[in-house]
Parts: structure tokens; sequence; C-alpha cells
């Protein structure tokens, strides 16, 4: 009996540890590895070099010392090439930095000061893996309405669906049952977008119009039809299309601009 | 007497798992999903206090949930009460005593729960029916759950022979004695 239950508390030990270990492993990015990767790397890299060396000197034996004239002179040539390309990359990416602050500046900043705003904190989320309501601290007293908009400093998060006096419930556009009309901003295409289970902080935009341009990485913002979100809040960027043989059937899906596992304040909209 | 204390031991339960579910278990997942411990813990009211206290319970769990995050009144409400009385049914075919019953339990009313509730809302709500994802949510919230309920048995089996106690002693004393 002793021994019996000696060995269950082991078992429960053992399975919490499994436990543990599956969510930390089911929850970690690949990025967050790379220092193992690197280590990993590091231990069989020179091998896999010497092996490469090998192979290459064994397999062109004839013409590896012909070659060397010639091939110290393409490597001057190529730095020099190189160096100069480096240059105009650096170049480059001082200007595309520069346009980033500036379109941000010029979409978030100016857009958002024309709406009287209330701050709130998330204080709960429904428990349900299928559902994305969150609700916040404030309520009618301060206020706030059913269908009005919540927004994140980031982008759109949702409208109110239900208020007591001090707290709101929140649907986020990311929710199964949240539709929202949408355009894209570089060609004022117009979109249904809708919540998916499949990933958090993605909707799904099917039932795209034949002649519209969608393309991956513009822009997203709320297109002000359906009466609940005013035009031109941003709501993500286009990760990516998915083309079909028959080209109604297409459909693309949005990165939201809010990351809605780690939302923590938002403004509702008045 | 005691039967009143223990529905305030219920109570505690249930406040502390909904603390539990709605800060802990928002980060502990696994790969995004959170177990359902309220399921497990509707389940065993049934298994062990019957049918009446199981869906009672489930009823008053399921509605508290609904008001308070819910998006649509009724869908934690009807499946929880359905989960309690299922309960109830379990404990005349099966044995409590051994680990995987319970654990087999866990899981089937885990998928009919699910199952359910998604059902409920395809019809609720409109939503777009998505099989697939489903399917791979419902899978880890399945392990998930028959996991916890592997680290929570010792636990469980105690306090749900002491609500037995509670529940059924009288009845049995008085139908064989």
């Amino acid at each position: 009996m002793h021994q019996n239950k000696k060995r269950g508390i082991i078992g429960i030990v053992i399975t919490i540890v499994l436990l543990i270990i599956i969510v930390i492993l089911s929850n970690i990015q690949t990025n967050d590895l790379s220092f193992v990767e690197s280590a990993l790397g590091k231990l069989v890299m020179p091998i896999q070099n010497g092996m490469t060396y090998l192979k290459n000197a064994l397999a062109g034996n004839d013409s590896f010392f012909s070659d060397i004239n010639g091939l110290q002179e393409e490597n001057e040539a190529l730095k020099e090439e190189n160096s100069q390309l480096e240059q105009s990359l650096r170049e480059l990416e001082i200007i595309k930095a520069e346009n980033e602050t500036l379109k941000e500046y010029v979409n978030l900043k100016d857009k958002y000061t024309e709406y009287t705003t209330i701050p709130a904190y998330v204080i709960n989320k429904n428990i349900s893996n299928y559902s994305d309501e969150i609700v916040i601290n404030v309520g009618s007293k301060d206020g706030v309405e059913v269908n009005m908009p919540v927004i994140a400093d980031q982008g759109l998060v949702g409208h109110i669906i239900s208020v007591t006096e001090d707290t709101a419930k929140v649907q986020t556009i990311v929710d199964t049952a949240s539709t929202l009309s949408c355009t894209v901003s570089t060609s004022r295409d117009i979109l249904i977008a809708r919540g998916t289970l499949e990933a958090e902080s993605t909707l799904k935009t099917t039932y795209i119009p034949t002649e519209a341009t969608v393309l991956q990485g513009d822009n997203v913002e709320t297109s002000g039809l359906g009466g609940i979100y005013p035009k031109g809040i941003l709501i993500g960027t286009i990760e990516s299309v998915t083309n079909t043989k028959n080209v109604t059937d297409r459909y693309a899906t949005i990165k939201t601009a809010v990351d809605f596992s780690k939302l923590e304040t938002v403004l509702v909209i008045q | 007497m005691k039967k009143a204390i223990s529905v305030v031991v219920i109570l505690i339960a249930f406040l502390f798992i909904y603390f539990l579910q709605s800060n802990f278990f928002s980060w502990f997942t696994i790969s995004g999903i959170s177990p359902n411990l309220f399921i497990i813990l509707v389940l065993l009211i049934g298994l062990f206090a019957g049918k009446r206290l199981g869906s009672l319970m489930g009823l008053f769990f399921g509605l508290y949930l609904d008001i308070v995050i819910g998006k649509n009144l009724g869908l934690s409400t009807v499946m929880l009460t359905l989960i309690g009385f299922l309960g109830g049914c379990f404990d005349k075919t099966f044995s409590k005593e051994s680990r995987l019953t319970i654990m087999l339990m866990v899981i089937g009313s885990t998928c009919i729960y699910e199952i359910g509730y998604y059902i409920l809302e395809i019809i609720e709500n409109s939503i777009y029916i998505e099989i697939l994802p489903f399917i791979r949510i419902l899978s880890i919230e399945v392990i998930y759950n028959s996991i916890l309920t592997v680290i929570l048995y010792p636990c469980i089996q105690k306090l749900g022979y002491l609500l037995e106690d509670i529940w059924k002693g009288q009845k049995i004393l008085t139908r064989y004695f």
C-alpha cells in the first residue's frame, strides 16, 4: 500500500514535469532557440566545412591550382562591387526607416486625435477556446454604451456588446462571430473580414471581388460601412493571399495590428 | 448541515477554478489552447453527488460564466447542465475506482461539451464552420484536460468520496438496513 502510494506521487510529479515541458515547448518560438541552434551548429560546422572542402578539392582536382590567379582577380572585383552594394543598401535602409516613421505618423497619430476616448484596462477574457471576448473596467458610469468601437494604440480591437455599471464586454474582431467591412489602403477595394479559429490575431477575408487587387503587405483599415466602426482605423496588414483555381474562391489572411494575446489597455471611442 | 457545507465548498472550488482559468491558464497553455476545468468539476459533482446536484450546479456555473464573460446566454449553461447530468449517468455504468475510467470519462465529456458548444455557437451566431482548426483545438484541450486529471486524481478521489458520503450515504442506509 505504502509503495503504491509512493509510486502514485512519483507518477503525478512526472506528469506535472511533462506538462510544464509541453507548455514551454509548444509556446516557444523558433527564434528564441537561435542560441541552441548556433551552439549545435558550432559542433558540426567545422567538420561539415572540412568535408565540403575535401569533396570540392577532390572533384575539381585538376583545375584547382590553375584557376587560382584568375580567382584572385575575380575576388578583388567582387569585393569592390560588394562594398558598393552595401553602401547603397545602407542608404535604402535609412530611407525605408524614415518612410515607415512618416507613414506611421500620418496613419495613426492624426487619425485618433479626432475622437474622444475613454481609457480602460482589460480585466477578464473569455475562457472558451473558440470565443474572444474581453471584459474592460469601464461601464455605463463612465459613459460607455453598447456598439461603441474599441481601439488600442496599434489599431482596432472590437466593439462593446454589453455594459454594466462598472464593466463592459467587448467582442473583439478576431472572435469567430465577428464580421467587419474593411478597405485595402492602397487600392481602396472593400473586403469582408471575419475572425477565425486557425490562429490568434488573424482575420480571414473570403469572397474577394474578382477585380480587386489584394497584395501581401498592404494595410487594411475600417471602411466605415456597417455603422459601428468609424472609417479609417487601422486593422492590420495582409499577411498572405491564397490563390485558388477559381478566382472567386481566393482568400487572404490579415495579421491584426493589435496583438490580442498581449492586449492590456484599450480606448473606447465615444 | 453537511450538505450545505459541501455546497459552499463546491462554490469555493468553482471560484478558485474561475480565477485559475482566467489568470493562470490564460498564459500556461499548450500552443495557445487552455484547458477547461469547469467540465471536470461539474462531471465530478454529477459522478459523486448524483444527477440532481450535478445538473443544478452545471446550470448555475454555466449561467454565471455566460453572464460574466460569455457572448450569448445559454451556451455554457446548456452544456454544463448536460455534463452534470451525464456524470450522474456515468456513475451507474462505470467504476470510479480506477484512474483510467475517470480519465476516459473526462475525455468523453470534454468532447461532448466542446462539440455541443461549437454546434450551439454555429447555430446562435451563424459563424463560419472550420472543421480542421476545431479538431485541432479540441484534441489539444482533451489532452490537456486528461493530463490535469492525472495530476488531480488523488484530490479528486478524496473529495469525491467525501461528497458521495454526504449526498448518497443516507440513501443507502435507509435502503439496505
